[in-house]
């Protein structure tokens, strides 16, 4: 009896058969390289990663001493409205990162895929760029400001006027910084590198591929 | 991953899509979750891939992969597939053919397979794509006398959704 139930499914299993809607080797494509839309979550969460555990950071740094330092250098007033406008600047980063997270998983078409993988792209290179040059300006800044009102400093340089050319001294110091912020600026680069340099290749690869799909 | 292989998965994939459309229609309810499953099965076929050594047939591995998906993402929404309703016009039958009487009949039975669990729709899927029972416990991973014990359970169990 069961059989015979089950046999009338069957005849209507074969006459659909062939009525499915049936899908492009382009949407299989597309549908395979959604894979982008994990690694743009990645970008995204790695980006909220790196500022919360920069803001964690300086919670713990922002003591008394950090503020008379700030004092000292004449900062105290500067450096609060820079941090703000940092934060402000990386919480709009990672808007946008997360506007093309957003628009990567709602994206059907592979040349809509496209230009997303592109965008996130220019994103990140942009990210990375601000990051460095923020990080430039405020060591400078730093430096300019310890140079002109660290009174050890004031010392270190009396002494030193004293038993060496004085023009050689500013020479070796300003090496020496730049050195400094040259290495720091380095570290950061290769951070980034590392993190994103690796994600950035898989988008890369996704975008080579979808590219010979959709000519 | 080597680009001709991508491109030969895509054709093979295309020209035996209405593998993973069938499955679809069993395990799902209304066009969306098709094309989600759809989708879903697409991906692990793809990352499965490198292991298909083309010692079976695609469709075979297709049918294997294409149910464990199916099966997993059940097992994960079990509690919610339950309470959606079987979509009935999505699964229409072409008006030429049409038969109030076995139109109803099937309407019951789909909605009866509805109601199995995960591994007995793949029971019936495999039936319904007439596979023998080397093939099921193939597929299925199971012994071919545990497939028939599983089959006999399984009509019993339909048997009472329709004669309650």
């Amino acid at each position: 009896m069961m059989m015979d139930e089950l046999d009338i499914l069957k005849k209507d299993w074969k006459k659909n058969e062939n009525s499915y809607t049936q899908i492009t080797e382009k949407e299989i494509y597309g549908m395979l390289h959604k894979k982008s839309s994990s690694i743009v979550k990645w970008i995204l969460v790695i980006s909220i990663l790196e500022i919360a555990f920069w803001s964690v950071l300086g919670f713990f740094t922002a003591d008394d001493n950090y503020l008379k330092t700030l004092e000292q250098y004449h900062l105290r007033d500067v450096m609060p409205i820079i941090t703000t406008l940092n934060y402000a600047v990386i919480l709009f980063f990672i808007y946008l990162f997360y506007k093309n997270y957003k628009t990567i998983n709602t994206t059907d078409t592979v040349k809509q895929l496209m230009h997303t993988i592109l965008k996130t792209r220019k994103t990140v290179q942009n990210y990375v760029w601000y990051n460095l040059i923020m990080t430039f300006f405020s060591m400078v800044l730093v430096v300019v400001f310890q140079l002109k009102y660290d009174r050890n400093i004031e010392k270190v340089f009396k002494n030193m006027s004293t038993t060496m050319d004085s023009n050689l001294f500013y020479l070796m110091v300003t090496f020496f910084y730049i050195i400094v912020i040259l290495v720091v600026i380095g570290f950061i680069w290769l951070f980034y590198r590392l993190i994103y340099g690796i994600l950035m290749k898989r988008l890369n690869n996704n975008y080579k591929e979808l590219k010979k799909i959709d000519l | 991953m080597s680009e001709a292989s991508e491109e030969q998965f895509v054709k093979l994939l295309q020209e035996n899509q209405n593998i993973v459309h069938k499955i679809c229609r069993l395990y799902t309810h209304d066009q969306d979750s098709h094309n989600d499953l759809f989708q879903e099965i697409t991906i692990q076929l793809w990352k499965a891939y490198p292991n298909f050594r083309g010692d079976s047939k695609f469709t075979t591995w297709a049918y294997r992969v294409g149910l464990n998906t199916a099966i997993t993402l059940y097992r994960k929404k079990k509690k919610t597939i339950n309470t959606i309703e079987f979509d009935n016009t999505f699964h229409k039958v072409k008006q030429e053919d049409y038969n109030f009487e076995e139109e109803e009949q099937i309407k019951l039975l789909y909605s009866a397979i509805g109601e199995l669990n995960d591994i007995e729709k793949a029971l019936v899927f495999l039936y319904l794509e007439e596979k023998d029972y080397s093939e099921i416990s193939e597929t299925l991973g199971i012994t071919e006398v545990n497939a028939r014990v599983k089959m006999n359970r399984l009509k019993g169990k339909l048997k009472k959704i329709l004669n309650p």
